[in-house]
C-alpha cells in the first residue's frame, strides 16, 4: 500500500489505497471468522429454540444485528414480559455501543453524517475491537484508506454473522439442546477475546470488568454489564496513568 | 411467550435501539469533547465488554448468582484458552473445549 497522501489532482490514484485497504480489512478479521460464525449459529438456533417463527427470526438477525441483546431478549420474550422490559434491557446490553460510537469518532468524526452512520451500524463487538486494536498498533494510524479497512472488517463480520445466523435458524429443528450448543458461543467469545489481553491496562481493566460483572450480575435489566464495562474502563485508564512512561507508545 | 405482534415490535425496537445506541457519539461527537486520557482509555472498552459478557457464564451457577469456581464450564474454557496459547488454532481450541465440556458433564 503506498504511503503518499494522493494529491487532489490525481484522486483516481485514491482507489488503489481504498481496494488494498478494504482487503486489508477483510484479511485483518479472517481468524475471527468461525469464532463468529460459531456465535452467529447459536444465535440463529436460540431464536428459534425460543419459538420465534422462521420469518421472526430472520427479521431480527438481518435487522437488528446486535448478537447479546437479541439473546438478552430471548428468555423475556419466552417469558411474555411486557415489551418496554424487553427494550429496556437491550438498551443496557446495547450501551456499550455509546461507549464504541465514542471510541470511533475520533478516527471517523470528520466524515459526512451519511458515511458515519454507515460506519456506526457495522460497529459490532469485533469489528471495533479489530478496528482499534489496528489502529493501535499501526505505524501511521489515520491514514486515507482508515474507513476502507474499517468496512474490509465490518464487511467480512456481517457477512459471516448473518450467513451463520441464517443458517441456525433454517437448521435449529436438527439440534438437540442436550448438546449444549450455547457453550460453543462462549467458547467463540473467549477465543476472540484471548488476543486482546495484551498489555497491563489492557488486563488489569479485563480483570476489573469480569469481577465486577459477576458481582453485579444479580442487579436487573443486565445492568451489571454497563457497570462492568465502566469499571473496567476505569481501571485501564488508571492503570495507564501508573505506567505513564510507556504512554505513546502503544503495547 | 409474547404475542406476535408484541414480538414484530420488539423487534422494531430493538433495531431502533441499536442503531441509535451505535450512532449517539458518532453524530453527536462534535458536541462533546472526551478529555484525551479519557479517549485513550476508551480503547480497552471492547475487551472489557467482552470479558463482561463471558465472565457470569463461567462463573456463577446457571439461573444463580452464587460464584461457583469449580464447574465444566470453567474448566472446559481454560483448556480452549491453554490450546489456543499453544496452537494458535481458534477452531481446534473450541472444538477441544466442547469436547471438555462434554466429558467432564459426563462424569
Amino acid at each position: 500500500m503506498s504511503k503518499s497522501i494522493p494529491s487532489p489532482r490525481n484522486l483516481l490514484s485514491l482507489e488503489p489505497v481504498r481496494r488494498a485497504a478494504f482487503v486489508a480489512g477483510l484479511r485483518r478479521g479472517t481468524p475471527l471468522l468461525i469464532p463468529t460464525a460459531i456465535w452467529g449459529l447459536v444465535a440463529g438456533v436460540a431464536m428459534v429454540k425460543t419459538g420465534l417463527t422462521t420469518l421472526q427470526a430472520l427479521a431480527m438477525t438481518l435487522f437488528v444485528y446486535a448478537g447479546s441483546a437479541q439473546m438478552a431478549v430471548l428468555p423475556l420474550i419466552a417469558a411474555g414480559a411486557p415489551v418496554w422490559i424487553a427494550l429496556l434491557t437491550a438498551t443496557i446490553v446495547n450501551l456499550r455501543f455509546v461507549i464504541f460510537s465514542a471510541t470511533l469518532w475520533p478516527y471517523f468524526g470528520h466524515l459526512s453524517l451519511a458515511r458515519r452512520l454507515l460506519l456506526g451500524f457495522f460497529a459490532v463487538d469485533m469489528t471495533v475491537a479489530i478496528f482499534v486494536a489496528h489502529q493501535d498498533s499501526a505505524a501511521e494510524p489515520l491514514s486515507p484508506g482508515m474507513r476502507w479497512f474499517y468496512l474490509g472488517i465490518a464487511v467480512a463480520t456481517w457477512v459471516t454473522w448473518q450467513s451463520s445466523s441464517i443458517a441456525g435458524i433454517l437448521l435449529a429443528g436438527l439440534v438437540p439442546a442436550r448438546w449444549g450448543l450455547e457453550f460453543a458461543a462462549i467458547l467463540a467469545l473467549i477465543v476472540m477475546t484471548a488476543p486482546m489481553f495484551q498489555g497491563r491496562p489492557a488486563i488489569a481493566g479485563c480483570i476489573a470488568a469480569g469481577t465486577v460483572a459477576v458481582l453485579a450480575a444479580a442487579l436487573p435489566l443486565k445492568l451489571g454489564l454497563v457497570l462492568a464495562v465502566i469499571a473496567g474502563v476505569a481501571v485501564a485508564m488508571a492503570t495507564d496513568l501508573v505506567t505513564e512512561q510507556r504512554a505513546g507508545e502503544p503495547r | 411467550m409474547m404475542t406476535a405482534a408484541e414480538i414484530w415490535l420488539t423487534i422494531a425496537g430493538l433495531t431502533a435501539v441499536t442503531i441509535v445506541t451505535r450512532n449517539v457519539f458518532l453524530v453527536l461527537g462534535h458536541r462533546v469533547t472526551l478529555p484525551e486520557r479519557v479517549q485513550h482509555a476508551l480503547r480497552y472498552a471492547p475487551a472489557c465488554a467482552l470479558v463482561a459478557l463471558i465472565a457470569p457464564e463461567l462463573l456463577l451457577t446457571p439461573g444463580t448468582f452464587v460464584v461457583d469456581l469449580v464447574n465444566p464450564k470453567l474448566a472446559a474454557s481454560i483448556a480452549t484458552i491453554a490450546i489456543l496459547l499453544l496452537t494458535r488454532r481458534a477452531v481446534l481450541a473450541i472444538v477441544a473445549g466442547m469436547l471438555a465440556f462434554t466429558l467432564l458433564r459426563l462424569l
